[in-house]
């Protein structure tokens, strides 16, 4: 037996306690992270970890009001689904209206009450209580209401409908001034005045595309943008295959749109020239005794000029073209003529509007299914306070004078969505306080001085009438469906506790603790008539039952053929030329701006999923680009990445070159949505904003921004820029993706 | 005096032993690591005993952990629900551990627990699938009215699941897309 | 087998060998019709698909790359110049086909077919070597380049149901596996052994506005999907090259006058 020697038996320690430990690592490092089991301290009502909670409530990605259910899970916002007891979209649910939870989990949410530190617009503020927050505005206001000043205090809005614009309305007027606008981009103001001047009626028909033969569209995007796009969309699949007679769909417009790509036919009519081509065929209508009205020779006599030469060459539609239009759409069992996009918002856009509407008129489309259905006014709480460009203008020039001490923010952002010419920023800067009540910091809230982040519409209580509504009174509720993200207050609550500090009278006025107690109390004056025959108990049975559904209305439908109205303006019926800003030999292109689709008018900008999602027409994502013909562009010789300077009269903006296939020789079509100077991580500076191209020009009778009525020039500057894409090759090249049976033959 | 091979051998031999000594270094460090460090039996913010509560006050599993037989997830009780039996069992109001429980309600904190049994991200278990064929808790939870600090005694793996699932003729037991998600 | 398409006797020989080898016969056949006259390429269905299965935001930089995760997609299909020019849509998703290219391709038996007619994809066990997403004609799979990070806090919206995925793994539509899970769930908890038609529906098939989607078992007869999918309009997409989808598209119809 051999010893081992001191220094043997020190190596093999050494060996055995190197070993251990490299063990004892090994079984460490191959351990799970520890986990922890955290269960609330009280389980809040309907809690059930694992299981998924639905609450319904309103979706406010755009004005069409459809109702959306929630689906949570351990209190968190998982996914936004159409509710399907929801008139207006059944269930169904566009791509906006499910990103919403984007805004909801917002990482450039503001999550605190911000004061201003540094200079206006710096972008340097600092994080203050709520309290001192609404202390310091309560102050300011209840000082001028002391002063007897309050008139110099302006509320601004977006296009905010249902009680909260009527707490609005209530809050401004008790603190003594009148001076409340809505300013919201998409607002159908030049529809609205076009359907007064036509049918005596403001608020929005049904427009009733389910049960149409023929939908004649001038323009108007009923499939991405125009009024209620998941409605309409329900309403074309009906239209296509869900019934016996598969209805045709026809699109008129210069730039081919998610709706023109759809319709069995696309024309692409000079802009501007809708009316013109509306009164063309409305000529025939009468000419060809399809209309037998005892008005007849009137409309005769009014229609006179637009014979058929005339028509073709002013819209550059062939004269075969628009007597075959008129044949059909006088034919077809039931027609429907719709307008909107670019055709809603020239400098005729009124006029032409009103052409639209004499069209459905003279072809007894008002008041029969599948044409135009009267809806009985909206249950409560339309957007009466819109402001046009005429208003803002004089708005700003008030902001200019200094006769507006405090301009209160919400929900608008008229630095991004009105034209720098309008000189809204500039006017911004002589208001002495602004304070905006604001999810993001977008460009028209970080001028503020105070700002008080609001809950966004997945946190917060209200209501809502759709508007259009669907032929029947419909009513829906806003609330919560998971608790504050961040340390923010509805806009509702916000209002209501300034009314409580400011004082006189306005706390014994508007008396309601919070913006929940003010809705059911709305409500509760409303449950006689929402609900005459008492299918609840009580209104707490009501209640409850429509904050479950989500949505409360009568079932029978009002409106039909004895509720149409004749239209009034035959005698002043006259399709005006619309005009562009810009000398043609200057600026030879016109400029069609559209609605994006996915980004809408730029409040989608912020939300990633939208920016990730391809736009329907181009597949372009994440940035901008200016759409013009091959042919065109061959002849400019430009290639698609090109980059592009776009000089209008208003102004200039770079943009890569798209080019597009379906887009008249003379038009070059932008999409509104990018170029945000601010508006978070995913919008800011990203892309151009083809607002900052358009001209100070306004519809002739409704003072609206004439969005579509700008001229423009392109320069090619040589460089390359990069539009990411992915469509590729987009033909079929011969593979079987579209029509197996046309290789096989 | 002869030559021992050993001796001969003794050139090569060191190497290979203190090679041995340390492989069985590592086993022992492994064991060690596994019986006094494991994490199958962590310790808790809480000396919350089973034993105490399942066994001798003979509380059944699902007056606690509610959601067993109607959701994939068991549920822990919140802590209202801890104190809801605790401020009226009076005799063990003043225990150290009922005491730190109060504090948590007092604080109206939640305790975080720490995970016991856990199964990977990707996969998709329900406990309400299990419960209502039958399956008793103790099947993968162990005698857990024996402990008094909670164990893991199943390995939860995947050969562990699809062993049981095999023996049982679950339906499409073995399909990949019924657990993994 | 299915829909009846008059193809060669080759086809239909080759169909025959076709049949779910590998089980008798299907326990469900989920299939999905798309009706292309309906569809409106709204896309609707996209964000819906990104949001129930947790799709990553890739971010500018990656999409331009071509590295997006789209589980469904709208293709766009130009035909004809201007002015008489017509853009096509058709969405695109894993098309669960049962003859699938892509599971023969898989070294580790991470994509197969499961008894339901579903074209699996098991992500602990994909070890990404792409080959699969090379075999599929319908390039529908998508592979994970990165571990995608939410930004603090878009992160809580994601569905627990769902795995998050993490790079090197290939990943593809799953006909909202968990969705399928949860219908036969309740159907149990009902006492029924069966689904009922209707009980299932995928995310994007929720979604669209136009109601242009079904999704059934095919292999009851009276169920809407066996319906609809009976249509002449009905078709499958690359269809001459055998692989069997189970998706049915219906042919958009053109009548110009």
């Amino acid at each position: 037996m051999s010893k081992i020697s001191r220094r043997d038996l020190l190596q093999y320690i050494g060996a055995g306690g190197v070993g251990t430990g490299a063990g004892y690592l090994f079984a460490e490092a191959i351990k799970r992270p520890v986990e922890f089991l955290i269960p609330p301290v009280v389980p809040p009502e309907d809690y059930s970890p694992g299981v998924a909670t639905w609450y319904n409530t309103v979706c406010n990605q755009c004005s069409a009001g459809c109702g959306i259910s929630v689906r949570t899970r351990e209190g968190r916002a998982k996914k936004i689904e159409g509710n399907p007891a929801h008139p207006v979209n059944q269930g169904r649910l566009c791509a906006r209206g499910q990103a919403g939870l984007n805004a909801l989990y917002n990482p450039d949410r503001i999550r605190a009450p911000l004061k201003r530190v540094g200079e206006r617009g710096d972008g340097a503020f600092e994080t203050i209580s709520w309290d001192e927050a609404l202390t310091q505005v309560a102050g300011r206001l209840g000082r001028l209401k002391i002063e007897d000043r309050a008139d110099r205090v302006q509320l601004l809005t977006g296009g905010i409908r249902g009680h909260l614009g009527e707490l609005f309305e209530q809050f401004i007027t008790l603190l003594g001034s009148d001076r409340y606008a809505q300013y919201d981009f998409t607002y159908p103001a030049n529809l609205r005045l076009a359907n007064r001047l036509s049918f005596g009626i403001e608020h929005l028909p049904y427009y009733d595309i389910a049960n149409c033969d023929f939908l004649l569209s001038f323009g108007a995007d009923y499939l991405g943008t125009w009024l209620s796009p998941v409605h309409f969309s329900l309403g074309y699949g009906q239209l296509r295959q869900g019934r016996e007679q598969r209805g045709r769909c026809i699109q008129i417009e210069p730039r081919m749109s998610l709706s023109g790509a759809n319709a069995d036919e696309w024309i692409a009519a000079v802009p501007g020239s809708e009316g013109v081509l509306a009164l063309g065929i409305a000529r025939i209508l009468v000419a060809d005794g399809t209309y037998t009205g005892s008005d007849r020779d009137a409309w005769q006599r009014a229609l006179e000029p637009y014979s058929g030469d005339r028509v073709a060459a002013a819209t550059g539609v062939a004269l075969e073209r628009v007597q075959q239009l008129a044949a059909e759409f006088g034919s077809s069992k039931a027609s429907l003529a719709i307008g909107g996009g670019a055709a809603a918002a020239g400098t005729n856009a009124v006029a032409s509007l009103v052409a639209v509407n004499a069209l459905n008129h003279l072809a007894g489309n008002l008041g029969q299914p599948g044409g135009i259905i009267f809806n009985s006014a909206p249950v409560f709480g339309s957007a009466t306070r819109h402001a046009g460009l005429t208003q803002m203008t004089e708005l700003a020039a008030s902001m200019q004078d200094g006769a507006i001490e405090v301009l209160l923010l919400h929900d608008t952002n008229p630095i991004y969505a009105m034209p720098d010419a309008a000189g809204f920023a500039d006017a911004m800067a002589a208001v002495p306080t602004i304070v905006a009540m604001s999810s993001f910091m977008d460009e028209t809230t970080a001028m503020a001085d105070l700002i008080l982040p609001t809950d966004t519409y997945l946190e917060a209580w209200g209501d809502d009438a759709p508007e259009p509504g669907v032929g029947l009174p419909v009513a829906s509720i806003s609330q919560p469906v998971v608790a504050r993200v961040y340390d923010t207050r509805s806009v509702g609550d916000i209002v209501l506790s300034l009314a409580r500090r400011i004082g006189f009278e306005l706390p014994v006025a508007l008396p309601w603790a919070n913006t929940k107690e003010f809705i059911k109390d709305a409500w509760k004056k409303l449950y006689t008539e929402l609900d005459p025959q008492a299918d609840a108990a009580d209104f707490e049975e009501f209640w409850l039952a429509a904050l479950q559904a989500g949505v409360w209305g009568r079932v029978e439908a009002t409106g039909g053929p004895g509720d149409a109205p004749a239209p009034s303006t035959i005698p002043d019926i006259d399709a005006a030329a619309a005009t562009f800003a810009g000398d043609t030999a200057e600026f030879p292109f016109i400029l069609h701006p559209y609605l994006s689709a996915t980004l809408f008018d730029g409040r989608g900008a912020n939300l990633p999923w939208l920016q990730e999602l391809p736009d329907q027409m181009t597949s372009v994502v994440y940035g901008s680009w200016i759409e013009l013909n091959p042919a065109t562009a061959g002849e400019l010789g430009i290639r698609d990445g090109d980059l592009i300077e776009v000089e209008s009269p208003a102004g200039s903006i770079r943009a890569p070159a798209y080019l597009f296939p379906a887009i008249e020789p003379g038009v070059v079509a932008m999409p509104f949505g990018q170029g945000h100077t601010a508006y978070g991580r995913y919008a800011q500076n990203r892309g151009v904003n083809p607002v900052q191209l358009v001209a100070l020009q306004s519809d002739q009778q409704s003072g609206e921004l004439a969005w579509a009525g700008t001229r423009v020039k392109l320069r090619n500057t040589g460089e390359r820029a990069r539009v990411v894409r992915n469509d590729g090759i987009s033909r079929t090249l011969g593979r079987q993706i579209l029509h197996p049976e046309e290789n096989h033959a | 005096m002869s030559i021992s091979v050993s001796e001969a051998l003794r050139p090569a031999r060191k190497p290979a032993l203190i090679g041995v000594v340390a492989v069985v270094g590592i086993f022992v460090g492994v064991w060690i690591n596994d019986t006094y460090f494991s994490d199958r039996t962590p310790v808790q913010p809480i000396e919350f005993s089973h034993r105490v509560h399942a066994s001798d006050n003979e509380i059944p599993c699902q007056y606690c952990h509610i959601y067993a037989s109607r959701s994939p997830s068991a549920g822990v009780p919140s802590v209202a629900k801890c104190m809801g039996c605790h401020t009226a069992v009076a005799d063990a109001r003043e225990r150290p551990e009922v005491l730190k429980l109060a504090g948590y309600w007092d604080r109206q904190e939640p305790i975080p627990w720490v995970k016991v049994h856990d199964v990977p991200d990707f996969v998709h278990f329900t406990h309400k699938r299990h419960v209502l064929a039958g399956v008793q808790c103790q099947e993968c939870h162990g005698p857990v009215q024996d402990m008094d600090r909670i164990t893991r005694i199943a390995p939860m793996t995947m050969p562990w699941c699809v062993d049981c699932h095999t023996e049982r003729e679950v339906e499409n037991g073995r399909d990949c897309w019924t657990c993994h998600k | 087998m299915r829909s009846e398409v008059d193809m060669s006797n080759v086809l239909d020989k080759l169909r025959e060998y076709s049949k779910p080898g590998y089980y008798d016969e299907f326990d469900y056949h989920w299939t999905m019709t798309i009706d292309l006259d309906r569809c409106t390429g709204c896309e609707a269905c996209v964000v819906a698909c990104q949001a129930e299965n947790n799709l990553p935001i890739v971010g500018e930089e990656r999409y331009a790359e071509a590295r997006e995760i789209k589980w469904i997609r709208i293709e766009r299909y130009w035909e004809g110049e201007f002015p008489d020019v017509k853009l096509n849509f058709i969405p695109m998703l894993c098309q669960h086909c049962d003859e699938a290219p892509c599971e023969t391709a898989c070294p580790v038996f991470a994509t197969y077919h499961n008894q339901d007619g579903l074209n699996t994809q098991i992500y602990n066990r994909c070890i990404g070597t792409r080959t699969c997403a090379v075999y599929c004609p319908y390039e529908v799979r998508y592979f994970n380049w990165f571990t995608y990070t939410w930004d603090e806090p878009l992160e809580q919206q994601l569905n627990p149901d769902v795995s998050v995925r993490e790079k090197g793994v290939m990943e593809k539509c799953t006909f909202c596996i968990q969705r399928i899970r949860m219908a036969k769930d309740n159907a149990k908890d009902d006492g029924r052994r069966r689904v009922r038609d209707g009980e299932v529906v995928p995310a994007c098939v929720q979604s669209c506005p136009t109601e242009a989607m079904s999704f059934g078992d095919s292999n009851d007869p009276d169920s809407k999907v066996s319906q609809v999918m009976n249509s002449p309009r009905g078709y499958k997409v690359l269809e001459e090259l055998n692989t069997v989808p189970s998706v049915i598209y219906l042919k958009k119809v053109h009548d110009d006058v």
